[in-house]
């Protein structure tokens, strides 16, 4: 009996000293690569938490909305919307109506809000048709109920559209490095830097005007803020959410030096909107 | 590696030789006692801590095992256990390794804790496993069974391979020298400021052992495109696709080769199973 | 307690079926429910989750399928040798090797059903697809195991109750059955690795591509050593743990010799084993690179560090039970000073085996390293210089083995001092060229390098075989020094033979592990994802803890199996006794 007590001890300790040993070793949890695949027999249910998702992640759309029913913010709060998305455009579906601000945001204003959102299905978000539907379903579901398949069609989503963008972004992406030929303005608006940060008027919005940035910054500091948005953040901004934002366009991905050189040549000669 | 200090831990094992009367036990600690000052103080540069406990850890079970396979030191060994625990001579050397055992732990807690906070030991993977396939200026490319396009001209057309080979040679020089360095070694001018530090290719672990389509992929998709087991640094390589054509990068890659004499990592035929994919 | 010993084999098969069928009934009631909505992917499993349930599971049925395939091979063998030199030594130990079996057997088909049941509950999808791919290898293995068992028990209970030619013609066909059956299993778990017969879609082209894929036949060679491996230490250990209860010295010397042959099988097993290991690794590499570098570049390189510390423990206490061993043999006194030697050459090969690549290091240490490559370590970690110090652990335990043979003889040809120069001659050489060509493969490129540990093997191979052989003709008629004192031996020794089980064992889990966590995110490697919420490849840690976990509870039930076996040996040394007085 002694012996056999013995025999579990001393399993135990080897079963324990190898345990301890592969505690010594770097420690690391690997985890699949997020992406949200999108099938084409996806149920509704599935959509919604797909455009949760994205909504959160390739989307952004979280930068800026709140979905927690305080009024009062920069953007509309979304906690309600499924519930009031019918009843906000005349003659336009719930579907209808969040497909529009999703395509083509400006077209209609919130009341009490600024215009500042850019299309979804253009670059830097770049979503596709299947991906916004799938954000409809989850905007949808907010309040109401979701009732968007991968089959609908809405009137936004063309062949030309889609055939057009992915020509573009080829072209884009082949003509890549070469592609310095862009204005710095036209370079604020594909960035869509302007989101947040307006250069014609002093009020700020997410981020602070840069009506006066050639005054208020030197150059180096202007790639600082580019570059490393969360170096020098000013107090009443929120650190984090620049970086966040152009990491999740893959705006650093994009962004060649040449064009970056542009950009801040653009805002250094941003003076009081002389 | 440090030779006066090999040669001093030698010489100490050596003295040991003539020590009279030198038991099992003056053994052990002496070969503990050498090895533990050769690998903290005998290798330049330093052997990280870890690697010293590793080390010592293993000639301790070692040494272990040398007493304990022999029943006449065991029993040596046990007397002499059992003579320190229990005779007299013994009694105030016991008392003060009873005395001293607890405060060597509680020192090793107190400096373990009021030690300034450091960054946490990490390990970065190298070289991780690469995609299956890349897409490059909107080409998908694989990764898999592609290999290098010009490779194959080194036998077929050496003069457009030494073409290609002095292209890459450009490249190399106008974009990788400043950080990659002269002759390859990964201590360009910048390199210090890196961490991690540029890949140093004259090294046989490094393109030695890797395929070209791997080369590609780290020059097309440089640091920010390294998966996340090579956190927690961030590697400073640029994405080089925004500034190279594909045909520069294969370039590079075919002169990263050239210059370094290393052989690209061969595609193996697939031993088993039916027809591949 | 008779009553209880014949009994529970299938007393506790059905009890774990039927503990398994009311967990999985009771603990997720809202799993069932959910069938009515649709196809259902995952099921969860309550505290663990279902990959560890599935995990542990899997892990054990192996450990048992491996012990039960394993030991009638070597039972056979030894009773073939026992056959042919008349000794009836061999016969009894034969036979109590196979005692070992009909309880394990039980077991393993009781986890195996377990196993069975929660692949399909809590992972539907994920077998709903192979059982379209394997269809009917399915039904083959049913059949198969079915003769398994018939085969199983009509070798152990038809012992010494037939012809001796017709029982050993028995144990052929149970171990033919014993390999196919795992060729069988093998095949659909090496399809998830590297999938073959399949088009781009995942259907299915041919079952028979699907079923040789890359990696089946190393993994059919890899653990058809590894079960002997394994088999032998358990036995091994059951030696030891009956050697320390034994009350007579006749008891003990019998344990000492049944836990030495066990050891003698595993360790004699184990030599080839890195070969196999390594043929493995390569066809992964060739099936993808990303697989390979994935198992031995990326997150697992630091697995096989902990697998290095395993091998390492396992080879030191593998000689460590050898010199102990020589302590029973008068003359062995005379090989005592080389053991500094043999120890001092398995820790550096130790050593330089268990060194990482890129290493752990704070900030400052990395910094005066120049990165995360120490530039002398850094030559340590690599393929060239690991295999070169596995070549040179085998020899090293190859001559243990050698002293351990000629400890009670001394030579009296009149060649004895020209073999003993040939033979060393032969060692120095081979040790100086396999060192040699491991230097070289820094220089060379690394498919030439890869081809450098083919001759590397071959030398390690002809020199232990030409060695042996010079030792054989030279120990014809030797004069003994003096008895093999069975049964003389200290109790460490016998806690080395436990280690080496449990190591074994350990090392079994771990490489299980890696050999499905490579997959990382994929249920079938670039076929079908894993959607589920462990789709991520948890620390190395938290594996480790599941395989001890694992290793425990295996033990536990091996002790169940001793226990019951050495019930029926009661019975029959009890009746023996009876009849002799």
């Amino acid at each position: 009996m002694m012996n056999a007590l013995k025999i579990c001890v001393f399993t135990v300790l080897v079963a324990a000293f190898y345990s301890y040993v592969s505690q010594m070793v770097p420690q690391k949890v690997t985890y699949p690569p997020e992406e949200t695949e999108l099938g084409a027999d996806m149920t509704t249910e599935e959509l919604v938490v797909a455009g949760e998702e994205i909504a959160g992640g390739k989307g952004t759309c979280l930068t800026c909305h709140t979905v927690s029913g305080d009024t009062g913010g920069r953007f509309p709060d979304l906690a309600n919307i499924g519930l009031v998305a019918a009843d906000r455009k005349e003659g336009f579906s719930d579907v209808e109506y969040l497909a529009e601000s999703l395509y083509d945001p400006n077209e209609y204003i919130v009341e009490g809000f600024l215009p500042g959102m850019t299309p979804i299905s253009d670059p830097p978000i770049d979503l596709n048709d299947e991906e916004i539907l799938a954000v409809i379903a989850y905007l949808q579901s907010l309040g109401g109920v979701a009732t968007v398949t991968l089959d609908t069609e809405l009137r936004w989503q063309s062949e030309e559209n889609s055939a057009a963008a992915a020509a573009a972004s080829q072209a884009g992406a082949a003509a890549g490095p070469s592609a310095e030929n862009l204005s710095g303005e036209e370079l604020f608006a594909m960035y869509a830097c302007g989101t947040c940060h307006s250069v014609t008027e002093p009020t700020p919005l997410l981020g602070p005007s840069l009506y006066n940035a050639g005054n208020d910054f030197s150059t180096a500091e202007l790639y600082e803020a580019i570059m490393d948005p969360d170096a020098v953040v000013a107090e009443e901004f929120t650190a984090g959410l620049m970086s966040a934002q152009l990491n999740a366009t893959g705006f650093y991905d994009k962004i060649s030096s040449g064009q970056l050189k542009t950009l801040v040549d653009y805002l250094a000669m941003q003076k009081g909107g002389s | 590696m440090n030779i006066l200090i090999l040669l001093a831990a030698c010489a100490g094992l050596l003295a040991l030789r003539f020590v009279p009367k030198m038991n099992i036990l003056g053994w052990l600690v002496g070969w503990w006692a050498a090895t533990f000052v050769f690998l903290r103080w005998g290798i330049n540069p330093p052997l990280p801590t870890s690697i010293q406990g590793m080390f010592l850890a293993i000639l301790t079970l070692a040494l272990l095992a040398y007493i304990s396979a022999n029943s006449v030191h065991f029993r040596f060994v046990l007397d002499r256990a059992v003579a320190f625990a229990t005779e007299k001579k013994y009694t105030v050397a016991l008392a003060v390794t009873l005395v001293l055992l607890p405060c060597l732990v509680a020192l090793r807690v107190y400096f373990d804790i009021t030690e300034g906070p450091a960054p946490p030991l990490s390990s970065r993977t190298i070289h991780p496993p690469p995609p299956v396939s890349i897409e490059v200026a909107g080409r998908m490319i694989d990764l898999v069974n592609d290999d290098n396009p010009y490779r194959a001209l080194e036998t077929e057309d050496p003069a457009a391979f030494a073409e290609h080979v002095a292209n890459g040679r450009r490249v190399y020089y106008e974009n990788c020298v400043y950080c990659h360095g002269d002759d390859m070694a990964g201590d360009g001018l910048f390199a210090h400021g890196y961490d991690p530090i540029p890949a140093n290719f004259q090294d046989a672990t490094t393109i030695a052992m890797l395929q070209e389509g791997y080369i590609f992929w780290r020059i097309a998709k440089g640091g920010p495109g390294l998966p996340s087991e090579s956190t927690p640094w961030l590697s400073a390589m640029p994405a080089w696709e925004n500034f190279l054509t594909e045909e520069e990068m294969w370039d590079v890659t075919l002169f990263l080769y050239d210059f370094t004499g290393h052989r690209p990592r061969a595609r193996e035929d697939h031993g088993g199973g039916g027809d591949g994919h | 307690m008779k009553w209880l010993a014949r009994r529970l084999p299938a007393g506790s098969l059905l009890f774990l079926m039927l503990a398994g069928m009311a967990l999985v009934a009771f603990w997720a009631p809202d799993a069932w429910a959910q069938d009515a909505a649709g196809p259902v992917e995952y099921r969860s499993f309550p505290v663990v989750g279902s990959r560890v349930v599935v995990w542990v599971i899997a892990q054990l049925h192996l450990m048992f399928g491996a012990f039960v395939l394993a030991v009638p091979m070597f039972a056979l063998t030894i009773e073939f040798i026992g056959f042919r030199n008349g000794d009836k030594r061999y016969d009894d130990l034969a036979h109590e090797f196979t005692r070992l079996l009909s309880v394990s057997f039980s077991f393993t088909a009781s986890l195996g059903a377990l196993l069975t049941f929660f692949l399909f509950i809590l992972y539907p999808r994920l077998m709903e697809y192979l059982v379209s791919i394997f269809d009917w290898t399915f039904m083959l293995y049913a059949c198969v195991f079915f003769l398994e068992a018939v085969f199983l028990y009509s070798y152990y209970y038809g012992w010494g109750k037939m012809p001796k030619w017709l029982h050993l013609l028995l144990g052929l066909g149970l171990n033919m059955v014993g390999i196919a059956i795992i060729f069988i299993a093998d095949s659909w778990l090496t399809f998830m690795n590297s999938p073959n017969g399949i088009d781009a879609e995942g259907n299915l082209l041919s079952t028979w591509d699907a079923i040789n894929n890359f990696t089946w036949m190393p993994i059919n060679i890899h653990r058809l050593i590894a079960n002997i491996c394994f088999g032998g230490s358990i036995a091994a250990a059951y030696g030891a743990y009956k050697f320390l209860g034994a009350k007579t010295e006749e008891e003990r010397a019998h344990y000492d010799w049944m836990g030495y042959m066990g050891n003698f099988i595993a360790i004699a097993a184990l030599l080839p084993l890195p070969f196999a290991g390594y043929w493995l690794g390569r066809e992964i590499y060739a099936f993808s690179q990303s697989l390979g570098i994935a198992l031995m570049g990326g997150t697992f390189s630091w697995l096989f560090i902990i697998q290095a510390v395993l091998i390492g423990n396992l080879f030191l206490a593998a000689n460590y039970y050898l010199w102990l061993s020589m302590e029973r043999i008068h003359g062995a006194e005379r090989y005592r000073k080389f053991t500094k030697w043999l120890l001092a050459s398995i820790t550096v090969c130790f050593i330089v085996w268990a060194t990482p690549h890129s290493l752990v290091a704070t900030v400052e240490e990395a910094r005066a390293m120049g990165g995360s490559h120490h530039p002398i370590l850094n030559v340590l970690g690599v393929m060239s210089a690991k295999n070169t110090a596995v070549n040179v652990l085998i020899l090293t335990t190859y001559l243990s083995f050698l002293f351990y043979r000629r400890a009670n003889k001394e030579a009296t040809v009149s060649w004895a001092k020209t073999g003993n120069i040939v033979q060393f001659g032969i060692l120095a050489a081979v040790v100086g060229v396999v060192i040699f060509l491991g230097v070289y493969g820094y220089f060379v490129e690394a498919s030439v390098r890869i081809g450098l540990s083919i001759p590397q093997v071959g030398l390690v191979l002809f020199a232990m075989i030409s060695i042996t052989i010079i030792d054989v003709f030279m120990f014809r008629n030797a004069r003994i020094l003096g008895p093999i004192e069975w049964g003389k031996i200290p109790n460490r020794a016998q806690y080395a033979l436990f280690f080496i089980a449990i190591t074994f064992a350990w090392t079994m889990g771990l490489m299980g592990y890696v050999r499905s966590g490579i997959r990382q995110h994929w249920h079938v490697y670039g076929v079908m994802r894993d959607t589920s919420e462990h789709a991520f490849t948890p620390t190395l840690g938290y594996a480790a803890n599941v395989v001890s976990v694992t290793v425990l509870i295996f033990f536990a039930f091996i002790a169940v199996v001793f226990f019951l076996s050495s019930l029926s040996g009661k019975k029959k040394i009890e009746a023996e006794g009876g009849a002799s007085s």
